[in-house]
């Protein structure tokens, strides 16, 4: 993965000392508060319901054991003994105090981590496919072009001050693995019939208030005109952007104010002043970055079927490693190589929840099995993303000591969650609650496993970090008078076709969640034909019987929540 | 005669031209920001004071001969409004090269971006050479930002210390993307 350069490391201790001025400011109250939140946020640093958070970037999502173990010690010495994985590869703390933040910063700045434009109205942390590189579905590893990108984008000062946030997600596979539509710009890389790396842009998707899908509005640019290109695009957005509305402020309103073809139109008219610049990037450049992500010393392994590995396991072992061999490992590019998903969806944990011990133990495991790296999925899992097949048994077994080879991948207890009302201040409603009640609920894998694919994704506001939109099954806190209320939509779907869930009635009391879904889930049982998956009996059938079912215990209580006047 | 309201007036500022230090010098300019606009420049309070006043302003005055002959003094600039498209003006501001000895570009509020945007424009688009100040809410931890997109002087809010402004531009010793001042840091061979 890719190391620091003396820049690289100049730059965040640099910035490390920055913001220890920033913060002795604040302290010393020639900073007001108003004046220091864009200062911390672009910092990672929020103020929660009951302390500071801080979110510490995994550009797009890859990590080596050292850095792991350094978020460990964080965990054990700053906060509360854990850290939580969130839906955009980073990691947060929760309960960290201002005084520290500088300390907590530098001892990241020694790993070759950092906490820039992990928030604030910015350029934010670069996330990009789990499997990057390794995914045997994969057209072009994308690390080196998001490497790139984070630099580029590291302390841009023009695009410092946006309307609003702004992600970037970047594929490079055949199968979407990012969200890619979801994004304010969506890069998919690509290869043409000359063996030249291309890119074709997607702008303007988003999920909270209003989820849009992005819009392709540019097609096979060369990789090397990545900054121009992208300079073009937010300084429309940057000029152009809605800042009356914080809720119209993100690109996509913008983008579908203007339709995605003005939107082109006027980013190519400010692209051509400057595509040939210097801005771009050179080969060069290239080649400094790229030789960080070449191939690990991979061992000349055959594959092996899955009967071949379980052929000589002990008979009492073979069906539940099979399970996990089933949901969690994933085919690699390189013959006798297998990704591993450590699941932290154990049922009852918070999803995506690690402890300082377990980081310390996956760090372990990280250095015995995968060459000493891994990676954060935006499902809220960690990847070994290069084990032997041979070696899968032994690793499952000490995964299971550590409480992450719970086999539930893709299933319905493989819950992505925000940190939701127990710490955020934004939201309406708890999300950790509910995700508990539903694993609950659900807490029989044998059954899970029959069900088969299914999201289930849980968001505390409207503001969506748990990507409620594009979960097959969405639930979303929403406030009424101080009381939470869960609204459910159904059909979303991530990936190659992404597709935003639609609403399906008024919202349920939080205690009414678990029969909701067991409504939900039977209605599908009681439908699917042969192996049809959720989603593909739900496109079939559509909402009608879903709802129907869903509303059928629920009646007394929408009754009174329409008295009420509650927003569906 | 009137008192126009000022948007503010901090006597010194942060002159920080390309290849140079930045020091504080003291301020000649003041912003007028088109208040009590009875068909001219209102009495600021100091006789022949230079004044900066706004660009859309500029625009549907400058064939009036008295801003005309204050213009050829050398005392007239404009200033940009967060909102203004400058390059819809690209020949107004091509004309002004001549004539203004500096432009301005304003922060309604620091968080406020969209100057940031003028002044590259200014540099790279239109190619203005001289003084580009910024005013308005600015704030000592914007200025490392504007330094790099184009700004080479900075007029602060009042109440911001100017010595711990001056020692915002040199926190780091490295860049990684290209702006108005220099290339982004490459290691040496």
């Amino acid at each position: 993965m890719y190391k620091y350069d003396a820049i690289d490391q100049a730059l965040v201790d640099q910035r490390v000392v920055q913001f220890r001025d920033q913060i002795a400011r604040r302290l010393n109250g020639s900073l007001a508060e108003e004046e220091f939140r864009p200062l911390r946020l672009q910092n990672g640093l929020y103020h929660q319901r009951h302390a500071y958070m801080l979110r510490v970037a995994i550009p797009y999502g890859l990590l080596n054991s050292k850095q792991l173990r350094t978020l460990a010690v964080i965990a054990q010495q700053y906060d509360r003994g854990y850290g939580h994985f969130t839906t955009r590869q980073n990691i947060q703390y929760n309960w960290v105090n201002l005084e520290e933040t500088p300390d907590i910063l530098a001892e990241l700045a020694k790993v070759e981590m950092h906490a820039i434009q992990t928030s604030g109205n910015c350029i934010r942390n670069i996330t990009s496919d789990a499997f990057a590189g390794v995914a045997a579905d994969e057209y072009v590893d994308p690390r080196p072009i998001c490497e790139l990108l984070r630099q580029w984008s590291t302390l841009h000062p023009e695009f410092a001050h946006l309307p609003r946030k702004f992600k970037f997600a970047i594929n490079g596979a055949k199968e979407d693995r990012t969200v890619l539509l979801c994004h304010d710009v969506g890069i998919e890389l690509k290869k043409n019939s000359a063996g030249e790396l291309l890119a074709n842009i997607y702008a303007g998707g988003g999920m909270g208030r209003t989820p849009i899908l992005g819009s392709l509005i540019k097609e096979d640019l060369p990789w090397q005109l990545l900054p121009s290109y992208l300079t073009a695009l937010l300084r429309v957005y940057n000029r152009f952007g809605r800042r009356d509305n914080l809720y119209k402020a993100r690109i996509k309103i913008l983008v579908k104010a203007l339709g995605p073809q003005e939107f082109a139109r006027q980013v190519e008219g400010e692209w051509i002043h400057i595509a040939k610049g210097d801005d771009n990037f050179s080969q060069a450049e290239w080649d400094r970055v790229a030789q960080h992500f070449s191939r690990p010393a991979y061992k000349a392994l055959i594959t092996l079927s899955t009967e071949d590995l379980l052929s000589n396991l002990p008979i009492a072992e073979k069906v539940a490693f099979a399970r996990w061999h089933e949901r969690n490992v994933r085919a690699h590019q390189v013959p006798g190589y297998a990704s591993v998903i450590l699941s932290l969806k154990h049922h009852g944990i918070a999803p995506g929840d690690a402890s300082s011990g377990q980081m310390n133990a996956i760090a372990d495991l990280a250095n015995q099995y995968s060459f000493g790296e891994l990676r954060v999925t935006h499902e809220q899992n960690l990847v070994l993303a290069d084990v032997e097949q041979t070696q899968l048994f032994s690793l499952w077994q000490a995964a299971k000591k550590q409480k992450v080879a719970l086999p539930n991948i893709g299933l319905l207890t493989d819950i992505i969650a925000c940190p939701g009302g127990d710490f955020c201040s934004l939201a309406n409603a708890k999300s950790l609650p509910i995700a508990k009640a539903i694993q609950e609920r659900f807490d029989d894998l044998d059954y899970l496993h029959d069900l088969g694919d299914i999201s289930l994704n849980i968001s505390g506001c409207i503001n969506s970090c748990g990507h409620h939109h594009v979960g097959n099954i969405g639930v979303l806190g929403v406030d009424k008078d101080g009381e939470e209320w869960y609204q459910i939509t159904l059909g979303g779907e991530q990936g190659n076709e992404a597709a935003i869930g639609k609403v399906i009635g008024p919202s349920f009391y939080a205690d009414e969640i678990p029969d909701v879904m067991t409504s939900i889930i039977n209605t599908y049982i009681g439908q699917r034909s042969h192996d049809e998956s959720f989603i593909q009996t739900y496109r079939r059938l559509g909402v009608a019987p879903f709802k129907e079912a869903a509303y059928s215990n629920a009646k007394a209580k929408v009754q009174k929540q329409d008295a009420q006047g509650v927003p569906a | 005669m009137t008192t126009a309201t000022q948007i503010q007036l901090n006597p010194q500022i942060i002159y920080f031209p390309k290849e140079a230090e930045p020091s504080l010098i003291q301020n000649e300019w003041q912003v007028w920001n088109g208040d009590q606009d009875e068909g001219g420049i209102p009495d600021l309070g100091y006789e022949d004071q230079k004044v900066l006043v706004p660009f859309h302003w500029w625009n549907t005055h400058h064939k009036n001969p008295d801003l005309i002959e204050r213009a050829n003094k050398g005392d007239i600039g404009v200033w940009f409004a967060a909102d203004d498209d400058i390059l819809k003006h690209a020949d107004m501001i091509e004309a002004g090269k001549g004539l203004w000895p500096l432009v301005a570009a304003h922060f309604p509020i620091f968080r406020d971006g969209r100057s940031f945007s003028t002044a590259a424009l200014l540099r790279d688009r239109l190619g203005w050479q001289g003084e580009v100040r910024a005013i308005g809410d600015v704030l000592i931890d914007q200025l490392l930002q504007g330094a790099r997109v184009g700004f080479d002087s900075f007029e602060l809010r009042p109440d911001q210390n100017l010595e711990l402004g001056l020692n915002q531009f040199n926190l780091f010793s490295v860049t990684t993307q290209n702006s108005w001042r220099g290339k982004r840091s490459l290691l040496e061979a």
